[in-house]
């Protein structure tokens, strides 16, 4: 009877087995654990023993049960158990996590000694899929997936996506922010931003972000047509993540480090007067033939004596003291499971501040709170409960972004200038442009600025096994998200002075009385309600699953925005005279999906999975809604065919070989070019007027307008993504060695374009609707290897993956041109998508006679604006000016995912010791050299660094004096943009600015040691861990000469950097 | 058997758990599009819509402007000011204008007014009083639309209904071509005359429609059409033998009459009533009032803001002077050049240079700043905020150094930079607001602008803005446009008396005669009155004086102090007027100011206007979209 209530949840088993027979008895194992209590009623002979591993060292913790019972205990620290047998023909099972499974029959024993054989091959791994999980013996779809002990050792910063740079095959990593709380961009093959699914829930990814770390079990990437089942915005892979479920013995862990955090890398600059005063003595002399800087005064500076030639370093002001930024988390979790409950409730707090001082400060509070209860017979019950407040605080300071300006103020001010009036540190010094002194950017002065998300999420599922069927469940899962964002930010008004030493006073001179307040509120509101259906049984060899799920899904998006300007910087609220701007909205999107899928196996050898996949979506026209996404992949594992084993033999060298392949075709209703936006605006598809396009003054009163919303767009509906996925899985030598290979090409259609051969006159006053047109495909490839081993007591391994993948437009709809040339610049049909154009620079003028010679008019100006050091530009056309027919490709796409991913891991254990070291690297991506890194002086700012390596004369006060050759050219004082250095007919971006990264770095670096048990047991603790953990230690990369972060994108070099951590934890387990 | 079971048990979950059909939980109502239906049936909703098409009428000037075009940077173009930002001295460093400036071409806009004229003209629930104004405002902004285009373009092509693409492939029907620049003219004369009787005299909405609006749009459209049809001759390469650009000298006179009729009806009260603005006993004050008075007798159409209410301008953060600024580093961008200081009169009906030397070349020296500027039209204090000008309450502070006893200058890159002057230290040795070579934000011609800018508290800061109104019609241009009109016909004692009436408001008490009116003295007039405010680039084009004044020559001071009231004095750089402290003890100059002609570094360009340039370019897309529209000349 009891063995009829199979149970199959997904998500949630995660014992290993091998045969369907041994899944049979473990599943009855715990199901008869979960069922009942009454054990203890007949038989009772004591048994005992100890489990060793084949290499003699005992193992804690395994799993030891008879068969057909839930009675079962426990090995204790030192391997041993001890229990009571219900009769003389028990069959006791042994099992383990990464060992193969064990049945001993009792036959009169009373001691044994067992030694379990490891599972070196993560074969028997579950991996987490679509609306369930699988063996990775039997996937056919490719998907990666990595895994708590991953992830666990990376304190890079504070969200998920940092921590995941390198570890998964296909996964793409750029971190261009390293600000409190930043994230890292995480792409799928490059096919555009992914799906996040939390616990069978679709997330934004700041939800995905904002996890606490410690709470996510395993991250499973689905790359390929096995992400279809998720359909309509599936086309970009997804990320499918799951929470820790309870286990075992009731027990705490608690797992704590604290990290001190310093800038990677950040732009030099001058850092005394002399120098700065003498290099633009001589940038004005290139310019303007003269300057007013005189060699006297130079001299002044260069002595330093006087109190009004002194110096002042700003980065150290700014960066130096706040070196050895804290970054700490603390996580402590309580979990276990009992035959009917299973419970992981976990809380987390992590606190990160920043080089920019420790009022830039990132804080967040999780709570994960998963527990199941059976209920009945066959019916279980489960609430996950997800919760976070995430703060982000800092000094409100002008502009958009407050991290800005203090980072800005490195470059900007110079040496001359002061913080202080007088050093008085009761004075802001006004230094012209106060906004950049640091003195100012505090909350004291400029202003506070304060952020919370908070957020709850509750899942409601229900799982019963219908009575009478074998393998048929029923389960539903109700799903509410709320998630609240509230942002305070208050600007102050202040003042700044100017010491006059004559009176002794300081003078209001500056400052702002511009008080800036706003308040945001938002309000998202996700209602997810799923009802799946899975039947799963074998017959002999035949493996037959199947999976129904009806899906809808509804979003609420709210937000209301209010600015004032207070009349006082002590008056907190917000109050109705002096407000002066409101903005409201509210959207809804909802969403319906029905999915089928049917899984075969012909005895572990032949797979075959189908899945399908109905979507309909709000934003389209009522009959342009409904979308099919099928898909379809086969495995063959080679190594389970007879010949096969045969030819192998038993102690093989290949252990087992899988080819698979998949198809299938995705959706997406996003945006390509920006997931965050839908693909056509909501409503495109109903005629009328918008309400609320702006505010116009008719008699005196504000009104809000209305505008004609314009031709109406009935005709767009789904792009269509067709992914085909041809890879291998492998493991060799004993199963110490596996890996996969994957080639993958992805052909998207239906991308938004207008027709071009009919045209319309503009004077009608609208273009022709948007129509799905255009096509473009990624493709690549992709593979992982991992090797373990023990050479003695060490065991080790040592892994790594590496992916290409590159995108290419295909067909545009007819596409005109005027000529070749213009087909030639501006063609998108069959080439690599994101390329940047720009100028090949041959090299630099020498002299100026050679510039007095030279034909090819190089700046538009007929060479006048030339000195010797400015850039050649190759006049590839040969008529003898530089334009936009000269450009060619030279980048890879300003700001986009590298082209080229790899990562590999390093691992060692040697009795208590562990070593673990990861390192991450990229290549095939751009970044150029703009503004602050392109320009001397610019915004009349110091002098970064780099410059001092240009051009000069020897005699800066001689403009006859010989020039001596530097890597730049000769610094210039505000050139203006038309400099043709700079830019040339609107084109800033060539060869000598713009430059192909690659880098390697190493990420986590840790040396652990776990301390002997028997020490710690008599402090109850069951186990304790100490660590040391460095994390972007140093990396080999191209972009050091100009002081920049290989990841940055910001082309003014002043992105907020990666931060180096150096990290101090503590596991401990009671 | 089991798969029946199995989908009755699916089906049966999946009716509990969704009550909702599919397609209605996938409908879900948007809480932000009206229906034309509904719009047009309640007038809130009406006017909302025609709020929209009111913050869309296009002027060159505006105060808001447009993101890529910042209000204040129009206002800096054609030499009559100078641009101190960074990223804007290309007006100052060119050598004259692209062909597809100033070019506009919004036809969506058009669209949207015909749809609003159709459906207004529909609309069965609105009462005929309602629906008339609409009507009328809705042509009212078309015809102003078509006089922007106009001015611009030339002739356009006319479309008065929405057109409709039927899918058919066949485009041709949809394809007009331009009509002549005579037939655009004519047909905003002829709306203006349809319109006006739709609305009511006792109108007095001034950011709305009204007969007054609609006649000083005819007067001044008419105006500018005369002046084509008359002064085209001087240009005869700038046409098109179809007539789409150009306008035969013979329809010069029935314009100007036209012109002088329409400008009658709003001088002789029939439209409503308008004066001139006279409010304040010191007239640079009233002057510059009638710009920030609301209230102003003298606006006939203007573009309202309103502080707190939603919609502001920069202007005043971007212009205000820097040590004035509400807002740390924003200011000072427009500086108003010398060239146009020296054109506005002394008292006495003359032109005079600014005396800066005397007859043997030595500086003269003034005890105050302002005292080199006394005795002159008090409208140059009123639209130019001078050294040591009064804004808020606080004097600026402009001089470029101090000059010793042996003509030495000491001179710094900012004020906050000391320098060493023999017997006083370290002191500062520029103003606070300029003038240094290059220094952004701070004058650079020794000049701020004070047309248009805000006194009111807070208006410079970027949070809060400025609520000035934009005036696109106003009285004393009315005044003026009669005038020209007269004259043209040929009436100058008419011309004299209109002119006066604007002059005697300036303080210029000494009334021209019957022989002082000139074509140079309307000329005059036109730009000492109504500068910034978006008339100086349309009126040279109409007298086809661009040619002459903007020839792409460089210029000396000798040539900016010479021919002073010269319609075709050339003005191709902007040049500033630099004071400098006198600082030789014991002399009886010690302490007084001293000034000089300055063409600040930045300049580097001088304005050459091409005959190309009379008409803005129309763009490949537009040409090659449509093969009715022929190309402009001269390009």
């Amino acid at each position: 009877m009891r063995k009829s209530l199979l149970l199959r949840q997904e998500g949630y088993v995660r014992s290993h087995w091998l045969y369907p027979k041994s899944v049979f008895i473990i599943c009855t194992v715990i199901i008869c654990m979960f069922l009942s209590d009454r054990v203890f009623a007949q038989g009772q002979i004591k048994i005992s023993g100890t489990v060793i591993d084949s290499t003699g060292a005992v193992l804690t913790g395994v799993a030891v049960k008879f068969r057909g019972t839930q009675t079962g205990t426990t090995t204790d620290v030192n391997g041993k158990f001890s229990l009571t047998a219900p009769d003389a023909n028990s069959v006791l099972v042994f099992s383990y996590i990464g060992f193969a499974s064990q049945e001993v029959p009792l036959n009169g024993q009373t001691t044994f000694n067992i030694r379990l054989k490891a599972n070196n091959t993560s074969l028997q791994e579950v991996v987490v899929t679509g609306f369930g999980t699988q063996k990775r013996e039997s996937i056919t779809g490719s998907i990666s997936s990595v895994t708590s002990k991953d992830i666990d050792r990376v304190h890079a910063g504070s969200t998920v996506s940092t921590s995941l740079a390198g570890k998964i095959p296909g996964v793409t990593f750029r971190q261009s922010e390293g600000r409190p709380g930043a994230t890292a961009s995480l792409q799928i093959r490059n096919m555009g931003s992914p799906l996040y699914v939390i616990d069978g829930i679709q997330q934004d990814e700041g939800q995905f972000n904002n996890l606490s770390p410690n709470d996510v079990e395993s991250i499973s990437v689905l790359k390929d047509g096995s992400a279809a089942i998720y359909g309509v915005r599936a086309a970009n892979g997804v990320v499918v993540v799951t929470t820790k479920k309870g286990s075992g013995d009731a027990r705490i862990n608690i797992d704590a480090y604290t990290g001190y955090q310093n800038f990677y890398r950040f732009p030099n600059v001058t850092t005394n007067a002399y120098d700065y005063m003498r290099y633009l003595a001589e940038a004005q002399v290139n310019s303007n033939g003269s300057t007013s800087i005189t060699p006297a005064e130079l001299e002044k500076y260069k002595a330093g004596t006087d109190p009004a030639y002194r110096s002042f370093n700003w980065r150290d002001y700014i960066l130096k003291e706040n070196n050895n930024a804290p970054l700490n988390s603390v996580n402590a979790n309580f979990t276990g499971a009992t035959e009917r409950v299973n419970y992981y409730v976990s809380a987390t707090n992590l606190h990160q501040s920043s080089q920019l001082g420790k009022e830039y400060l990132f804080n967040r509070s999780n709570i994960q709170s998963n527990v199941s209860v059976k209920v009945a017979n066959g019916l279980k019950v489960n609430l996950n409960i997800n919760g976070r407040i995430e703060t982000r605080e800092n000094p409100g300071v002008p502009g958009l972004d407050d991290y800005g300006l203090a980072k800005f103020a490195v470059l900007r001010n110079t040496p001359l200038e002061r913080p202080y009036a007088n050093d008085n540190p009761e004075y802001l010094n006004d230094i012209g442009h106060t906004e950049s002194n640091y003195a100012f950017l505090n909350k004291k002065l400029s202003g506070v600025f304060h952020s919370d998300w908070r957020v709850l999420q509750t899942n409601f599922g229900a799982e019963y096994q219908i009575p009478g069927v074998k393998g048929l469940t029923v389960k539903g899962l109700y799903s509410y998200y709320v998630a609240d964002y509230l942002l305070n930010n208050q600007e102050y008004t202040y003042n700044a002075y100017t010491y006059r030493p004559a009176t002794n006073t300081y003078d209001v001179t500056g400052g702002s009385t511009n008080p800036w307040r706003e308040r945001e509120q938002r309000k998202e509101f996700a209602k997810t309600q799923q009802l799946q259906i899975n039947y799963n049984n074998t017959f002999g060899k035949n493996t037959i699953g199947a999976t129904l799920v009806s899906e809808r899904i509804e979003l609420q998006h709210l937000r209301n925005w209010i600015h004032a300007s207070p009349v006082s910087n002590n008056l907190p609220l917000i109050y109705f005279p002096t407000a002066d701007q409101y903005q409201d909205s509210d959207n809804k999107e909802t969403r319906i999906g029905y999915i089928g899928r049917l899984n075969y196996n012909y005895d572990n050898k032949y797979y075959l999975e189908a899945s399908a996949r109905r979507d309909a979506s709000y934003l389209f026209a009522p009959d342009k809604r409904v979308g099919y996404f099928p898909g379809v992949s086969v495995g063959w594992r080679i190594t389970q065919e007879g010949f096969i084993k045969k030819l192998l033999g038993d102690n093989s060298f290949l252990n087992d070989l899988k080819i698979r392949a998949s198809y299938a075709v995705l959706g997406d209703d996003r945006d390509p070019g920006n997931s965050a936006n839908p693909i056509v605006t909501p409503y495109a598809y109903l005629p009328g007027y918008n309400y609320n396009t702006g505010t116009a003054i008719i008699g005196g009163n504000a009104l809000v307008t209305s505008a004609d919303k314009g031709l109406v767009t009935t005709n767009i509906s789904w792009l269509k993504s067709k992914i085909t996925d041809i890879g291998m899985d492998f493991t060799l030598l004993n199963n110490k060695l596996s890996g996969t290979v994957d080639y993958f090409y992805r052909k998207r259609s239906g991308l938004l374009d207008r027709k071009s051969d009919v045209v319309l006159p503009l004077e009608v006053g609208y273009l022709l609707p948007l129509e799905n047109l255009r096509s473009d495909a990624q493709y690549g490839a992709e593979f992982s290897l991992s090797y373990n081993s023990k050479i003695g007591d060490v065991s080790y391994n040592v892994g790594g993956n590496f992916s290409y993948s590159r995108q290419k437009n295909l067909e545009s709809y007819k596409p005109l041109f005027n000529n070749s040339l213009d087909q030639y610049r501006n063609s998108t049909v069959n080439r690599y998508a994101n390329i940047d154009w720009g100028y090949e620079v041959t090299g630099q003028f020498t002299s100026q006679e050679q510039i007095n010679n030279y034909t090819v008019n190089n700046d538009g100006r007929g060479n006048r604006t030339l000195i010797p050091g400015d850039l050649i530009y190759k006049d590839q056309n040969g008529d003898g000016k530089i334009d936009q027919y000269d450009e060619r490709p030279i980048g890879f796409g300003y700001g986009r995912q590298p082209n080229i991913n790899f990562g590999f891991t390093l691992g060692a254990a040697y009795k208590g010791f562990d070593f673990h070291a990861d390192f991450s690297g990229g290549a095939g991506f751009t970044w150029f050299q703009n503004w602050e890194t392109r320009w001397a002086f610019q915004n009349n700012g110091n002098l970064n660094t780099i410059f001092e390596d240009r051009w000069h004369r020897t005699d800066p006060y001689d403009v006859n004096s010989t020039w001596i050759p530097g890597k730049y050219p000769a610094n210039r004082v505000n050139p203006s943009f038309t400099h043709s250095d700079y830019e040339l007919n609107g084109q800033r971006n060539s060869t000598f600015w713009l430059h192909g990264v690659k880098y390697l770095r190493a990420r986590t670096i840790e040396l652990g040691y776990t301390l002997p048990t028997g020490l710690l047991a008599k402090a109850k603790i069951r186990k304790a861990r100490v660590y040391i953990n460095g994390y972007n230690m140093f990396s080999f990369d191209n972009l050091k000469q100009y002081g920049v972060d290989p990841e940055t994108t910001d082309d003014n070099g002043l992105q907020f950097p990666q931060s180096k951590v150096l990290n101090f934890g503590v596991n401990l387990t009671f | 058997m089991k798969k029946i079971s199995f989908i009755t048990i699916y089906a049966a979950l999946l009716i509990t758990v969704s009550c909702k059909k599919d397609s209605d939980f996938l409908d879900v109502p948007p809480k932000q599009v009206i229906t034309a239906e509904v719009a047009f049936s309640d007038p809130n909703l009406v006017l909302s819509i025609l709020g929209d098409l009111y913050n869309r009428q296009r002027d060159f000037s505006s105060l808001d402007g447009f993101t890529n075009e910042p209000g204040w940077r129009t206002f800096a173009d054609f030499s009559e000011a100078f641009p101190s930002e960074n990223g804007s001295y290309f007006l100052v460093q060119r050598t004259g204008w692209g062909y597809n400036e100033w070019a506009i071409w919004d036809y969506t806009y058009i669209r949207e007014l015909n749809l609003f004229i159709q459906r207004a003209t529909a609309a069965t629930e609105l009462t005929d009083a309602d629906k008339n104004r609409f009507i009328a405002e809705g042509r009212f902004l078309r015809a102003n639309y078509y006089f922007e285009l106009v001015k611009r373009m030339g002739g356009v092509p006319l479309i008065t209904e929405p057109l409709d693409y039927d899918f058919s492939g066949n485009v041709s029907v949809l394809q007009v071509p331009r009509a002549k620049e005579s037939d655009i003219y004519d047909f905003i004369i002829s709306e203006a005359e349809a319109i006006k009787g739709l609305l009511s005299v006792g109108l007095t909405d001034k950011s709305r429609a009204t007969p007054g609006a609609v006649l000083a749009m005819e007067a001044r459209a008419a105006l500018y059409a005369g002046s084509i049809a008359k002064y085209g001759v001087t240009t005869p390469q700038v046409a098109l033998s179809g007539g789409e650009v150009g306008i035969p000298s013979s329809m010069a006179n029935g314009y100007y009459t036209k012109a002088l009729a329409a400008a009658q009806a709003i001088i002789t009260g029939t439209a409503g009533s308008y004066s001139l603005y006279r409010q304040l006993p010191d007239l640079s004050d009233n002057f510059a009032n009638l710009f920030l008075d609301k209230n102003s007798s003298e606006s006939i159409f203007v573009e309202d803001f309103k502080a707190n209410g939603g919609k502001t301008h920069g202007f005043t953060t971007n212009d205000q002077p820097y040590s004035i600024s509400d807002e740390g580093l924003d200011a000072g961008r427009l500086n108003p050049s010398l060239n146009l200081v020296e054109a506005f009169e002394k008292l006495d009906n003359t032109y005079a240079p600014l005396a800066t030397n005397d007859a043997a070349g030595n500086p003269i020296f003034y005890t105050d700043q302002l005292d080199i500027f006394a005795g002159r039209d008090a409208r140059l204090a009123g639209t130019v905020l001078l050294p040591n000008g009064l804004f808020k309450g606080k004097r600026t502070e402009v001089f470029a150094g101090y000059q010793l006893g042996n003509g030495t200058i000491i001179t710094s890159g900012d004020a906050t930079l000391p320098q060493d002057v023999p017997g006083l230290g370290r002191v500062q040795v520029v103003g606070k607001d300029g003038p240094v070579n290059g220094a952004e934000f701070r004058t650079q011609t020794g000049f701020y602008i004070r047309k248009y800018l805000d006194p009111t508290v807070g208006s410079g800061r970027r949070g809060r803005g400025s609520d000035i109104n934009f005036i696109r019609y106003r009285y004393a241009e009315v005044l003026l446009n009669a005038a020209e009109a007269a004259f043209e016909l040929g009436q100058p004692a008419v011309a004299a008396g209109y002119l006066n009436q604007v002059r005697s408001r300036a303080g210029l008490t000494v009334p021209l005669t019957v022989g002082d009116i000139t074509f140079d003295r309307i000329v005059h007039e036109r730009r000492v009155e109504l500068v910034f405010e978006g008339h100086t680039l349309f009126d040279m084009k109409r007298w086809r004086l661009a040619t002459v004044v903007w020839d792409g020559n460089q210029m000396t001071v000798a040539d900016l102090v010479s021919n002073i009231g010269n319609a075709r004095k050339r003005n191709t750089q902007p040049f500033g007027l630099w004071p400098y402290k006198y600082y030789n003890p014991g002399n009886i100059n010690n302490g007084k100011w001293l000034f000089k002609e300055v063409k600040p570094s930045p300049v580097t360009g001088a304005n050459r206007f091409q005959l190309g340039n009379y008409y803005s370019q129309i763009s490949d897309d537009i040409l090659s979209a449509n093969p009715k529209i022929v190309r402009q000349p001269n390009q």
